[in-house]
């Protein structure tokens, strides 16, 4: 086993709150390595803008790890969930497979107790994010419309919203037609050429990675100034266990190379951007006698709490082509109309509705979905594939409330490549949940007939749809009710930091990019601005 | 060299056009070219499913075709699977079907940086109603 010396910081994985931590501290003078089990990719090994891509997002750029049979993944075993998971193994995390959609949590999110009686309150506000929001908007080239009125002014955006197209208008004016609201859509992708990032040309594939480099992916937009900086990033490095001293503090981590050779990479400081799942697993895998839960366990919370917000879908099919492969892909307009808590509809909380586009063939071939030989093919099929281009789709984004039954757990039967524990997820789709759902999904098809749809049709869970990783390790204010404080820092071992989705107390009813990102970037910045009170291993 | 014979292509183009006949003013799947050049392309692109293809067509070349398809898709999901996704996958990449679809995506629509937007009025009414987030 080889040693490799002290770095001012460790970082395990190179997703977006790893990169925008990277880059900070690279950029303010740290020495920085990151380790990460994955590997790079380049815009021409994606297939969005050609005919194969379809079958090629079904197995190589599969959102599930189980599906794509690469090195880097790790197996997760999903027998006990209500929904698969989506994540990407390498640098750029799974911004190299997001769809992009953009949005702040609502001030509403961070006080989800106080307001609703239910969950825990965020030991920070709308306002303490504002800045970080506005920092990583300028960073991801956000493209968007100033000033929507479903959040506190300014609302601004770097970058004009792209056109909202065929499918946009139609939707847009059966939401006018109902008094609901809509507005274009925020997306992290730039409608003009924007520092490391192309223009968006709307192939609408952003799901499939990008073939174009114009979708901000965290290896472009971040991991490229953090290495001109001096950052280190280590591809094809699994890390197994973070490392402690006697006195309970980080000392680094052991990490897996490809060829199977095991080195300990030492660090003052250690921060953990692996995701919701793969934070939960490194720290369950670092037992030790003093930590005989898993490190910075102390209260039990290590892996519960998931939040996954499986995603709901509603069709419309309209007479005519609505175009709707037309991107981006990304949104094209979206809704915040019922985002908020109305106990009259029997639940709390609310959700965002997004107008995506609704692929190509294979995606709406209901013979490949299963569907039995007299209606998934022949002459059936070709009917059916008339539809092409006449889809519109809401996707639903609803409130996932956390629930320390919902998990993630080692899995000590299955194994990754190098024989490290895969992970168990135990995740159920609660009552308030469902009941969000069932009434969202009706409203959006209201909206579907408004906008002249002929026919709609309801998904309650959209396959693999599991792709925000949120809640395992959250942050609050008193340690015996949270793993982290309000700046990522664990309550048990204090040079021990967490960045990345696992610190959600909540996860609201949009998509977690953006704060996912605000938050590293508030936690990295008070981490450097206090650095001469950092506690480190001798 | 390819990777399937004469036969397997014959035996594969009849469970094809089974699963896509001519029919609703569209080819059927053998007339494109799906036993030919698209399943070599298919097969190049996902290699992973090629063994149970020739499982497929192995099972297949003894039965009439109507019969084999209905004692895959019952006895080895993973071959009906791999069937459909071969049949499919290389129909929907030919160019005449993706013609007489009228699909032209995925397509590069760059937008001019000095384009109107396409929503202006539209907005209008839910700009009048005003906020609707809860303040706390
Ligand atoms: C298909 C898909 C669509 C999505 N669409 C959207 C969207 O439209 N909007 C939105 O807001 N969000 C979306 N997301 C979610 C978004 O991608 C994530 O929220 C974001 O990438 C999380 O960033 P992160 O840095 O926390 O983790 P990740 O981006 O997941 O990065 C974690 C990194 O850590 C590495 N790692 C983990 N364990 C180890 C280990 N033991 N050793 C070494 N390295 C390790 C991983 O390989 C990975 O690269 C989507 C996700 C998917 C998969």
């Amino acid at each position: 086993m080889s040693v490799s010396s002290d770095h001012d910081v460790l970082i395990v994985g190179a997703g977006p709150s790893g990169g925008i931590a990277a880059k900070h501290l690279a950029e303010a003078g740290f020495s920085v390595v990151c380790l990460e089990q994955g590997e790079w990719t380049s815009p021409d090994q994606f297939h969005g803008d050609k005919p194969e891509g379809e079958l090629m997002d079904r197995q190589r750029w599969h959102w599930s790890p189980n599906h794509r049979l690469i090195e880097a993944d790790y197996p997760l075993d999903e027998s006990g969930s209500d929904v698969g998971v989506a994540m990407y193994n390498g640098v750029g995390g799974s911004t190299v497979l997001w769809g992009a959609n953009w949005h702040r949590l609502a001030p509403s999110d961070f006080r989800v107790r106080s307001l609703d009686g239910v969950a825990e309150d965020w030991p920070l506000s709308y306002e303490d994010l504002l800045p970080f929001y506005e920092e990583t908007e300028a960073a991801m080239g956000v493209s968007g419309h100033d000033g929507d009125p479903a959040y506190p002014a300014p609302m601004r955006y770097p970058n004009p919203a792209f056109p909202i197209g065929i499918a946009g208008q139609h939707l847009a004016r059966g939401m006018n037609k109902l008094g609901w609201h809509w507005w274009p859509g925020s997306n992290g992708m730039p409608s003009r050429p924007h520092r490391h990032l192309a223009s968006c040309v709307r192939l609408g594939v952003c799901s499939k990675g990008c073939p174009e480099g114009a979708k901000a992916e965290a290896g472009r937009v971040f991991w490229s100034d953090a290495m001109a900086a001096g950052a280190r990033l280590v591809t094809g490095a699994r890390v197994r266990e973070i490392l402690i001293d006697g006195n309970g503090l980080a000392t680094g981590a052991v990490y897996i190379d490809r060829s199977g050779v095991e080195h300990v990479q030492k660090a003052k400081v250690v921060i953990l951007c692996a995701n919701g799942i793969g934070t939960a697993r490194l720290l369950l895998l670092s037992r030790s006698g003093r930590f005989a839960n898993g490190l910075a366990n102390s209260t039990g919370l290590v892996g519960r709490n998931l939040m996954l917000h499986p995603v709901s879908a509603v069709v419309g099919t309209f007479p005519d082509s609505i175009e709707s492969w037309v991107g981006p892909g990304g949104m094209s307009i979206y809704s915040m109309q019922f985002y908020e808590t109305d106990a009259s509809r029997g639940f709390v909380r609310g959700a965002k509705w997004a107008l995506m586009p609704s692929g190509g063939p294979l995606s709406i071939h209901s013979g490949l979905a299963g569907a039995p030989l007299e209606r998934g093919w022949g002459a059936a099929m070709h009917r059916k594939m008339r539809r092409l281009g006449r889809n519109a789709v809401w996707s639903i984004v609803g409130e996932d409330l956390p629930n320390p039954e919902n998990r993630v757990l080692l899995d000590t039967e299955m194994t990754d490549s190098d024989g490290v524990p895969g992970v168990k997820i135990q995740y159920r789709i609660g009552e308030n949940e469902k009941r969000l759902k069932a009434w969202h999904m009706d409203r959006a098809a209201e909206s579907m007939l408004a906008a002249g749809a002929l026919e709609t049709l309801k998904v309650a869970v959209t396959p693999h749809s599991g792709g925000h990783l949120l809640g395992t390790a959250r942050m609050g204010d008193d340690p015996a009710r949270a793993v982290t404080d309000a700046y990522g820092r664990t309550h048990d071992v204090p040079n021990l930091h967490i960045y990345d989705g696992s610190l959600f107390v909540t996860s609201g009813g949009v998509n977690p990019t953006a704060t996912i990102c605000a938050l590293a970037a508030r936690c990295v910045q008070h981490l450097i601005a206090n650095r001469r009170n950092e506690k480190v291993a001798a | 060299m390819s990777r399937f014979t004469a036969e397997q292509r014959q035996v594969f183009g009849a469970l094809a056009d089974i699963l896509i006949p001519e029919a609703e003013g569209m080819p059927s799947a053998t007339s494109v070219g799906v036993a030919d050049d698209l399943l070599d392309r298919v097969a190049n692109l996902r290699s992973d499913i090629v063994g149970d293809l020739l499982r497929v067509c192995r099972v297949a070349a003894t039965q009439d075709p109507q019969a084999a398809i209905g004692k895959i898709r019952a006895e080895d999901e993973e071959g009906f699977a791999a069937l459909a996704l071969a049949v499919a996958g290389g129909y929907y990449m030919s160019d005449p079907v993706r013609r007489l679809l009228g699909y032209t995506g995925p397509e590069r629509r760059p937008v001019a940086t000095d384009a109107p937007d396409d929503f202006g009025a539209l907005l209008d009414p839910v700009i009048r109603r005003g906020h609707i987030y809860r303040s706390v």
